[in-house]
């Protein structure tokens, strides 16, 4: 190991600061009654509760999986909050109404929802613990027939709608996380696009836990219809605690033909201090269906934060013609685990799909990629091309890869690339002689190693990609 | 993935058939005679081994894809020596011949062995054998566990200390039954420090009789020790193959492997290399042609532990017909294990709409000074190729032979035996 290169020191967390809010918070543990309280409380329609029951009860049957490469203590399912919401929850007309010191918390995590402030041009939904806070720009959206609002919104004006693509990509007992999240999520963003129509603006969602008791189970559902076109972005973050907390969430997406759904994600939950002392468990299951002929599903994703990092965006790519695309950037320092990829399954006739995974891991972390490319027997002409790259940063981080490859059609390509690398001291020294400091190379290196995801991401969301990437690493040489 | 399930109470019947059937394979395998005192107490160990597991089923990781179900119909006896007639190979003046898992010193040839070679069964060289004999890694895994319980003989080869073989030494191994039988053979090949050895083993059989090969091999390379072996499977269409080959190699030295599967109804090799020491080299070609209903499976494992390995790993699987190719590739690169050079390229031919891959290529590196690589593709003929070829004057069926040809004779260039390559050559050709 070079002197140049040391382990990496520990970076601030910006964002581990606690909102001091009175909150609706039910007690602890998990039971029928916790689930018909829950859909209580969001007055939701019967079909939801009927939903939610079903999931619990193959939850109940079902094991907690131990495949991937990651450890952690057991999780006691019975000391979780699985309801937390800031008092007064009932909907407000307009943003001035929103209690002020959510709108202070938001504005600190950067995202300001108040009039004059926002993003231009991005719609924001902030989700605060388990509720849906505020949501911006929706008159215009709904101008071009755009839906974009809390799902538990979504269930009581577009009950229709929900029921028909709720759990249609994941279905309730789709793995262990999948059907807690089916029974007890509380909130999360739904999308629909109205055929023909491609979303004026970029949507987004912001996560933010702040109850250290609770977990958060989110559920994102985004309907494209015929020949329509969105970009979503979500973001999360959450306070220092010494527990872990428990993410859990469920994303779907579903396009019809022609339709085009771009998906990008940072996250950056708390990660735990530099021994691996609390963080988030991030659980997700996030699967895209690719319904209709010549659709598109296309997942970016740069993951900085979480203790452990758990999830497998996916398309299942049903039409002909149709396209998945799994971009991503998963970056782990100090004890952070991460085991991560994607499955891309192909099924329609001439489906095509790209993935490019670039890990990089330092201090002591694990960071494994793990996908499945699966053509199936009718997947005439699928196409795929993978390449998964790493980089290790100092002699203790670990980097794996466990690509699965099942063809089971003559007429597919399939190619696989894996490399592992490192920063070398020649390139530092390079750099240095240039008169470039030693963190300014790293970041740039790093940067360029990431360049293939980043250039996938929105403008203002790539720079901050960016940014957020060489904080994490800040400190890294000495 | 199939898992065949009865309507009544799947789980605990297919697992009852399948536990009963080790616990009879156990049977049979304890039924072999044994003489030699210090191999009892290593075959009772290896029973004890094999009572603690269970008969892998696809929902082990291990053999998700490869389903032994078909292995549960066969009613197995033990094997008996059996007649059959050797296939020399011109250029390997020595040979030891087994038929049926027992050696036929009749079709072996062991006379006028050069100095510093030790060739023979393991009741001639049974003193020798003791220290190494079932003592390589991985030793636990179930059918290799079981290979060992019925440990009654061996192929023995010792390379002494500086010696360098100059004509290859011929290992073949005949199945020639009536009924089917549980046949074990086994090899042990010590190549001492500064030594050097060309390996052929053959598996083949005679007849269509329906048997299963369960067979192990262990290979020790001490310093700068040199082996090339090549492994040839050509079990009948009907057999079922499981064979392990477990090479542990010590500092400088190189090992290559030229792994050739053909034959058997379903044929699985485990290829299992432990670099011990510094500067260790490590060659693996593998080419598996699978046609009909054949399943053919390889796990290769490559474990190094000191710095400057070099790993060099190509597998190739053509597939026809209803076939199905399995390819899992593990390298780990541990955090000692610095400036290790590794790579991995597997490369899958499909060639009929019905033929089926499953690949997994898997590092898993925690030294951060390596160059470490893995590639896989799974593909077709090129149009463009048949197409070129054509305009050649070539017809379209000839022009796809020599493209598949071609494929193949890019692992089949590195079998060290002139007449064996050809043979292997005309085989693929053939098919």
């Amino acid at each position: 190991m070079s002197t140049s290169v040391k382990s990496l020191v520990n970076q601030p967390y910006k964002y581990g600061f606690v909102t001091d809010i009175e909150s609706d918070t039910i007690p602890a543990g998990l039971s029928e009654d916790v689930i018909r309280l829950i859909s209580a409380k969001k007055n939701e329609p019967e079909f939801m509760l009927e939903f939610r029951l079903k999931a619990y009860r193959q939850w109940l049957k079902m094991e907690e999986p131990n495949w991937a490469e990651v450890g952690y203590p057991p999780i006691d399912y019975q000391n979780i909050v699985y309801y937390s919401a800031p008092k007064v929850t009932e909907k407000k007309k307009s943003l001035d109404e929103v209690d002020p010191t959510l709108l202070e918390t938001f504005e600190k995590l950067g995202i300001p929802l108040s009039e004059q402030k926002r993003l231009s041009n991005v719609a924001v939904d902030a989700i605060f613990d388990s509720v849906s806070v505020a949501t911006t720009f929706k008159e215009k959206l709904a101008e071009h027939g755009v839906i974009f609002c809390p799902i538990s919104e979504a269930l009581q004006e577009y009950p229709d709608l929900v029921q028909k693509y709720l759990g249609s990509v994941v279905p309730v007992a789709d793995n262990y996380f999948a059907a807690l999240n089916s029974a007890v999520f509380s909130d999360g963003s739904f999308v629909f696009i109205p055929k023909g129509v491609k979303c004026p603006m970029e949507l987004s969602t912001y996560f933010r836990i702040n109850n250290g008791e609770s977990g958060q189970f989110e559920r994102t559902l985004i309907v494209a219809e015929e020949g329509s076109q969105v970009s979503y972005l979500e973001g999360c973050t959450a306070p220092m605690y010494d527990s872990n907390q428990l993410h859990a969430a469920v994303v779907e997406l579903v396009a019809l033909d022609d339709a085009e759904i771009k998906y990008s994600t940072v996250q950056n939950w708390y990660a735990g201090d530099a021994e691996g002392k609390g963080g988030i468990y991030n659980f997700v299951t996030k699967r895209g269906l690719c319904q209709g002929k010549n659709s598109k599903i296309s997942w970016t994703q740069v993951e900085t934060g979480s203790a452990i990092t758990w999830k497998y965006p996916s398309c299942v790519l049903v039409g002909d013609n149709s396209v998945g695309e799994f971009y991503s950037v998963a970056l782990t320092n100090n004890r952070q685990q991460a085991d991560t990829g994607t499955k891309m399954v192909h099924i329609g006739r001439n489906t095509r799909s790209t993935i490019v995974s670039k890990g990089i891991s330092a201090g002591q972390s694990e960071n494994s990629y793990r996908g499945l490319v699966k053509i199936g027997p009718k997947a005439e002409g699928a196409r795929n091309y993978s390449q998964c790259d790493s980089m290790l940063i100092g002699d203790n981080a670990g980097a794996n890869t466990f690509p699965y490859i099942q063809v089971q059609n003559n007429s597919a390509k399939v190619e696989h690339e894996a490399s592992t690398s490192k920063i070398g001291e020649d390139q530092l020294f390079y750099f240095a002689q240039r008169g470039i400091s030693m963190e300014d190379a790293i970041a740039m290196m790093i940067s360029g190693f990431c360049r293939d995801v980043f250039n996938q991401l929105p403008m203002e969301f790539a720079v901050e990609a960016d940014k957020l990437l060489a904080l994490k690493l800040e400190g890294s040489v000495g | 993935m199939s898992i065949q399930v009865s309507p009544i109470n799947p789980v605990s019947t297919v697992a009852l058939e399948r536990s009963t059937y080790l616990s009879h394979l156990l049977d049979l395998a304890k039924a072999t005679s044994n003489e030699i005192a210090w191999l009892q107490e290593v075959r009772d160990h290896a029973v004890l081994r094999v009572q603690e597991q269970t008969f892998p089923t696809t929902r082990d990781e291990e053999w998700r894809f490869t389903d032994l179900s078909d292995l549960l119909k066969l009613d197995l006896v033990t094997a008996a020596p059996a007649d059959a007639t050797a296939a020399e190979l011109p250029e390997a003046t020595h040979r030891l011949t087994f038929v049926n898992g027992f050696f036929a010193p009749a079709l072996s040839s062991i006379d006028n062995l050069p100095d510093g070679l030790a060739i023979g069964n393991l009741s001639s060289l049974a003193t020798e054998a003791q220290s190494y004999l079932g003592k390589q890694s991985g030793a636990e895994e179930v059918f290799t566990a079981l290979n060992t319980a019925g440990l009654t003989d061996a192929a023995i080869i010792l390379v002494r200390k500086n010696a360098v073989i100059d004509t290859p030494i011929h290992l073949q191994f005949i199945s020639s039954a009536s009924q089917p039988a549980l046949i074990q053979p086994r090899i042990l090949v010590v190549a001492e420090a500064n030594s050097s050895v060309t390996l052929i083993e053959e598996h083949g059989a005679i007849g269509e009789t329906a048997y299963f090969t369960n067979s192990v091999s262990e290979i020790w390379l001490a310093e700068n020790a040199q082996v090339n072996h090549t492994r040839v499977q050509r079990d009948s269409q009907t057999a079922f193959h499981i064979g392990k080959t477990a090479v542990s190699q010590a500092r400088s030295s190189h090992y290559t492997a030229n792994t050739i599967d053909l034959g058997a109804k379903l044929s699985r090799h485990n290829l299992e290399i432990y670099q011990t020491g510094e500067q260790t080299e490590t060659v693996l070609n593998g080419l598996v042609v699978a046609r009909d209903q054949q399943l053919s499976d390889t796990h290769s494992t490559i474990a190094l532990t000191k710095p400057h390995g070099m790993t060099r790993q190509l597998h190739k699987c053509i597939i026809d017909h209803r076939a199905h190719a399995v390819f899992n590739g593990k390298v780990y690169v541990p955090k000692a294990a610095q400036l290790t050079d590794a790579g991995q390229l597997n490369r899958n031919l499909l060639l009929s709409p019905k033929a089926r891959v499953d690949t997994k290529p898997q590092l898993e590196i925690v030294a951060d000074n390596v160059k470490c690589t893995h590639g896989a593709t799974v593909g077709q003929l090129e149009t463009d190729e048949i197409f070129y070829l054509q305009s050649r004057g070539i017809d379209a069926d000839s022009a796809r032979k020599l493209l598949v040809n071609a494929f193949a004779y890019e692992v089949l260039a590195q079998v060290p035996i002139d007449s064996l390559r050809q043979s292997l050559i005309d085989h693929v050709a053939r098919s």
